[in-house]
């Protein structure tokens, strides 16, 4: 087991490697450049090859790539250009908002989708179902872009319980993660009831349900268990899609987090943090995915790690 | 397998600790999160729709970061109403000869860290943009900026490379004490200024806190500060405007499909004035359809200006003649006009024997909600004429680089906070071509422009000047490199108990500095 | 049928009727979905426009007819083409295990890791806007998903007691494929898939931001979402029709999935 963890912490490096490679390729691809888009309208061509030559940006792609690997390697990850600031410092300013925002939705969602999936599942075909599922159909239909300020409008606007945006305690954190967790705990409940029903005719639980339990009962002991594997693998999958999908809910709440700090990035094509925030998703996303295979371990001890 | 009772306990608890584990999780992460105010109570929050970058005078480029930069650092001069240049740090100025200005400075000044300002420090700021090592944005703005002398303490000189007419606009850039360090080398984001706010707070695309600067004059009930908080979603700021969490939000912040709704909220103000952005399309001449008049004439005619603004607008904006707005002292109206007239378009057209089935010409819009819907318009006006279009919408980088570069049929896009006529030499001038750097995007060519526009930069007589530009404003207007769309009115939203706010035409907050605004009994709802 | 396996019929209707809709409403309706009209603009549902107007003064429901055909198109492909792609991927990793699986499931950490909008701009640049890469640019996406929960299923199933005794009993790795894995496989994926065939089609409006996808002025459901967006305080039905009609289909295909799942584990 330990050996095995370790091996996956090993495994980190080379999709860190990977993420990084790719983002390094496909920005350097796309038009626009982090000069033009720093010295405006009225640059001198002079000023802009003296920039870019400052910047190193008139080097071959490859040593550009080598630079930033060598870099990287002594925990460098350079200077923003826009910015003008550490790519390091941004990141660490706007990591945690977004940690917190990724936790507290996830955090949501999971308590959303656990009854409303063991309902659905256990009765499932009566009206416990259909109303669990309604919810979460709606859920999945109402994207952020609209739930956000439609909560907004209905408990900070005319009931005045919570507030708008803006990072603070805890008030301020329930309408966000609201909006990032419903979508996420309409799938998951979703696939909590289907998992529930496909067991529900497994044989040990009709065993169980002839060995006198009730129908639900026997369900619910010996089934939720197994029906939880693969609702542990979608909270995993989608909780690194929390993390690097929070954009929306960055920008609808005013959340100074990581998501807007590489949107910023990516728009002015400011190279060094635009790979600092890909890195740190990747990362976060792959330590978030080992963490599942370990939880997903505990419940199914059978599976080993891949 | 064996199920036994042992297991079917576990699983209870399974399904139990996943929930703890969740709502611990959720109290945990409150826990830890910051619940600071941003700022200190009776500051008065406005809403900006995107982060400032940078603070610092010497390296600001964005709109928005310009703006913020001028409540605290003053400059030798600034621009006024009429796009005029009137004195600020400048007590007064002269123009000796032709290549010189003369600047008699303001005496007992103090910086907001108590320090004097004097000539060194002017020195000292230009010194340090025209440094490389600063990286600053504004070193090719200085290009016809020969030297910055000291004479004395409170008397400086700039010399040009030439004749310059607009040479005054090199005295517009914020000053920082002298010894500040280079931009994103110092512990603290911005040095301090001479203006009426010091920088209080910089939180990275959430706030910046503007608190009074105990060594400038001020009102002794003036506002007591200034919470700039970014706020992306124009939803959001209309709501935090209603709920009174906002007092204050000026053009940009502001949609003009959701002004209906503020005006309705009874404690809010809509304030309307004339404002000076202006939005055109650009012919790319290098097309040969376009480069024939008739074309883009017809295509002038083809366009519904008045209805436009009226209904898509709702008004907040005055049809356009060319880049000059009515209040700039070099404004001249009285040129060839393009009311809507299909009729006329299709004539036109057809006189040039443009083919109906000809390759659709490319219209390059950057994405955003407005800038889509309006092309959406000029697409279907223009098809009723017999134009084919395809609309092109990138976001703002590649925008930026097709624009920047030529790469376009007709783009729209806008002039932001124009002041001298000088614009015109950057974007209609031939040796201004994107292959040279400069802004005449579509590649325009008209010895008879060149020779008027470069005729207006070496001329500093302003009565002769202004005689130039009505024949260049003539002239673009008839020769047409632009089509002239509208200029944005500009529109401020603010609580009704906030007095003293006076628009200026490019949108600047300056006033505020001296705006009133009563803490108590204010009708803010308590959020908990 | 209909008493026995409800979900499928219902599913299967409401599909079939959208799906109808999406090739015949346009042939039907007669308001013309692109027709600018600057005097109706933001106008509120009438007898006239049943469902209002837009921001332009085109009517909603000619617009959320004609633009059904993209987005049901659009994600009916998508989905069809991660599942493929996803589905065979995973679900090969799994069953080869050791260092192929490995390697797999490094590359789609890869991937998912990335963040979608870098890649969506990158195509949009390389490929130029169009239908061809906003589907590209979605699958892409997309399939890493279903890779991951394929292979997640099949390597737990292959430890179950029945595919076990199967395995036991000599059954060939495709049999054990066709008869066990497949259908214990197909609830979860259709799951899945059903929901995200309602993601692609508000994804889609986040591409078109980008140039991707429906090229302006065809509607489609999730760029008229997009649209409406700015206009919840003041009509909010510009966002109400397409919401509406993105449930509708979200309702039917999952139910139709359901179904599909009951249906298949009955004959299994």
């Amino acid at each position: 087991m330990t050996r095995q963890f370790l091996r996956r912490l090993a495994a980190l490096l080379p999709v860190a490697l990977g993420v990084v490679t790719l983002t390094f390729a496909l920005i350097h691809l796309v038009p626009g450049d982090p000069v033009s888009a720093m010295l405006g309208d009225y640059a001198a061509p002079a000023d802009v090859a003296q920039m870019r030559h400052d910047l190193k940006l008139d080097l071959p792609l490859w040593k550009q790539y080598g630079g930033f690997l060598a870099a990287l390697a002594h925990g460098d990850l350079g200077q923003s250009i826009s910015q003008r600031e550490p790519v390091a410092l941004l990141i660490r300013e706007h990591y945690p908002a977004t940690l917190e925002l990724a936790g507290a939705g996830l955090a949501v969602a999971i308590m959303i989708a656990l009854p409303l999936g063991i309902i659905a599942g256990a009765d499932a075909g009566g009206p416990g179902d259909i109303a669990a599922m309604g919810f979460a159909i709606l859920g999945i239909s109402v994207p952020h872009i609209y739930l956000g300020p439609l909560l907004m409008i209905l408990f900070s606007l005319d009931l005045g319980w919570l507030p708008l945006t803006g990072r603070g305690g805890f008030a301020h954190l329930v309408l966000p993660a609201v909006t990032m967790g419903t979508a996420l705990a309409a799938i998951l409940a979703r696939m909590l009831r289907q998992s529930l029903v496909r067991i529900g005719s497994a044989d040990y639980i009709r065993t169980a349900r002839s060995k006198g339990l009730s129908e639900r009962a026997a369900l619910l002991r010996h089934g939720l268990r197994n029906a939880l594997t693969p609702v542990i693998t979608l909270i995993g999958l989608e909780a690194g899609g929390l993390l690097t999908g929070s954009i929306v809910t960055e920008m609808i709440f005013s959340w100074p987090g990581l998501g807007r700090l590489l949107m910023t990035a990516i728009n002015n094509r400011d190279y060094p943090l635009v790979q600092g925030c890909v890195l740190t998703f990747a990362l976060s996303y792959v330590v978030v995915n080992l963490i599942t295979d370990l939880f997903y371990r505990a419940v199914d001890p059978r599976i080993r790690l891949g | 397998m064996a199920h036994g009772n042992r297991e079917s306990a576990d699983i209870v608890t399974w399904a139990k600790a996943i929930a703890y584990a969740a709502i611990v999780c959720l109290f945990a992460l409150s826990g830890c999160a910051k619940p600071a105010p941003l700022a200190s109570p009776g500051y008065l929050q406005i809403d900006l729709p995107t982060a400032p970058t940078a603070i610092d005078p010497r390296v600001t480029a964005d709109a928005i970061s310009s703006r913020v930069a001028e409540l605290i650092y003053d400059s030798l001069v600034r621009i006024d109403r009429t796009g005029a240049f009137a004195g600020d740090l400048a007590e007064s100025f002269e123009r000796p000869t032709p290549t010189e200005m003369v600047f008699h400075l303001r005496r007992n000044v103090r910086f907001s860290d108590g320090r004097p300002f004097t000539a060194r420090d002017v020195k000292f700021t230009y010194e340090s943009i025209l440094d490389p090592a600063t990286l600053s944005i504004k070193r090719a703005g200085l290009v016809e900026l020969a030297a910055v002398t000291i004479v004395d303490d409170y008397t400086l000189t700039m010399t040009t490379r030439r004749p310059f007419a607009p040479a005054l606009a090199l005295a517009t850039i914020g000053i920082v004490p002298r010894d500040s360090s280079i931009p994103g080398k110092a512990a603290s984001p911005a040095p301090p200024g001479t203006g009426p706010f010091r920088l209080a707070r910089f939180a990275r695309d959430e706030a910046v806190i503007l608190a009074r600067n105990p060594y400038h004059q001020s009102l002794a009930n003036a506002v007591p500060g200034l919470a700039l908080k970014v706020v992306p979603d124009p939803t959001v700021r209309a709501l935090e405007l209603s709920e009174g969490i906002c007092g204050f939000a000026e053009n940009d912040a502001l949609q003009a499909e959701l002004l209906p709704y503020l005006a309705a909220q009874p404690h809010l103000r809509i304030v309307r004035s004339p404002g000076s952005t202006y939005h055109y399309l650009v012919f790319n001449f290098r097309d040969v359809r376009l480069r024939d008049l008739r074309v883009r004439r017809a295509i002038a005619y083809a366009i519904d200006r008045d209805t436009i603004v009226a209904s898509m607008i709702r008004g907040n904006a005055r049809v356009a003649t060319g880049v000059l707005a009515p209040e700039n002292w070099a404004y001249d109206g009285n040129v060839t006009q393009y009311p809507y007239d299909p009729a006329m378009a299709r004539g036109l057209l057809e006189a040039a024997g443009y083919s109906a089935h000809a390759r659709p010409l490319r219209l390059t819009y950057m994405t955003t909600p407005e800038g889509l819907r309006l092309a959406e318009v000029i697409q279907a006006m223009l098809r009723r004429v017999g134009i084919k279009i395809d609309i092109h919408t990138n976001e703002w980088a590649t925008f930026y680089s097709d624009l920047r570069n030529g790469n376009f049929d007709i783009a729209s896009s806008q002039w932001v906070g124009i002041g001298d006529p000088h614009q015109y030499y950057e974007i209609f001038d031939s040796h201004m071509t994107p292959a040279a750097g400069g802004n005449n995007r579509g590649d325009y060519s008209n010895p008879r422009m060149d020779q008027l526009v470069e005729a207006g930069d070496a001329t500093i007589d302003p009565v002769v000047r202004c005689a130039i530009y009505r024949d260049v404003q003539r002239l673009s207007a008839a020769d047409l490199p632009y089509v002239s769309l509208w200029w944005d009115d500009n529109v401020a939203a603010f609580d009704r108990r906030l007095t003293g706010f006076e628009p200026y035409p490019n949108g600047s907050l300056l006033s505020l500095a001296a705006a009133v605004f009563p803490t108590e009994n204010r009708l803010v709802r308590t959020a908990p | 049928m209909i008493r026995r396996n409800p979900s499928l019929a219902i599913g299967a209707v409401l599909v079939a009727l959208l799906t109808l809709a999406a090739i015949f409403g346009p042939l039907v309706m007669h308001t013309d979905p692109f027709a600018i009209d600057l005097s109706h603009v933001l106008a509120a549902p009438s007898r006239s426009h049943w469902f209002g107007c837009d921001s332009l003064g085109r009517d909603l429901l000619a617009r959320l007819i004609r633009g059904a055909r993209l987005s049901l198109g659009v994600s009916t492909m998508v989905v069809a083409l991660s599942l493929a792609i996803g589905g065979l991927i995973g679900g090969a990793a799994a069953l080869a295990g050791g260092w192929v699986d490995g390697l797999v499931m490094r590359g789609v950490d890869i991937i998912m890791a990335f963040p979608g909008f870098l890649l969506a701009i990158a195509l949009a640049a390389i490929l130029g806007p169009g239908m061809v890469d906003l589907v590209i640019a979605l699958t892409a996406m997309g399939w890493t998903g279903y890779a991951r929960l394929v292979r997640g299923e099949v390597l737990s199933l292959r430890e179950r007691e029945y595919i076990e005794g199967a395995r036991a009993l000599g059954a060939r790795p495709a049999r054990l494929l066709m008869r066990h894995l497949m259908p214990a496989l197909a609830g979860p994926v259709a799951v899945q898939a059903t929901f995200g065939i309602g993601g692609i089609i508000i994804a889609e409006a986040a591409l078109s931001f980008l140039g991707l996808g429906a090229r302006p002025p065809t509607p489609s459901w999730g760029n008229m979402l997009d649209a409406g967006r700015a206009f919840i305080l003041v009509a909010p039905h510009l966002t109400t029709a397409p919401g509406i009609a993105i449930g509708l289909s979200v309702l039917g295909f999952n139910l139709l999935g359901d179904g599909l799942a009951q249906f298949i584990g009955h004959r299994r």
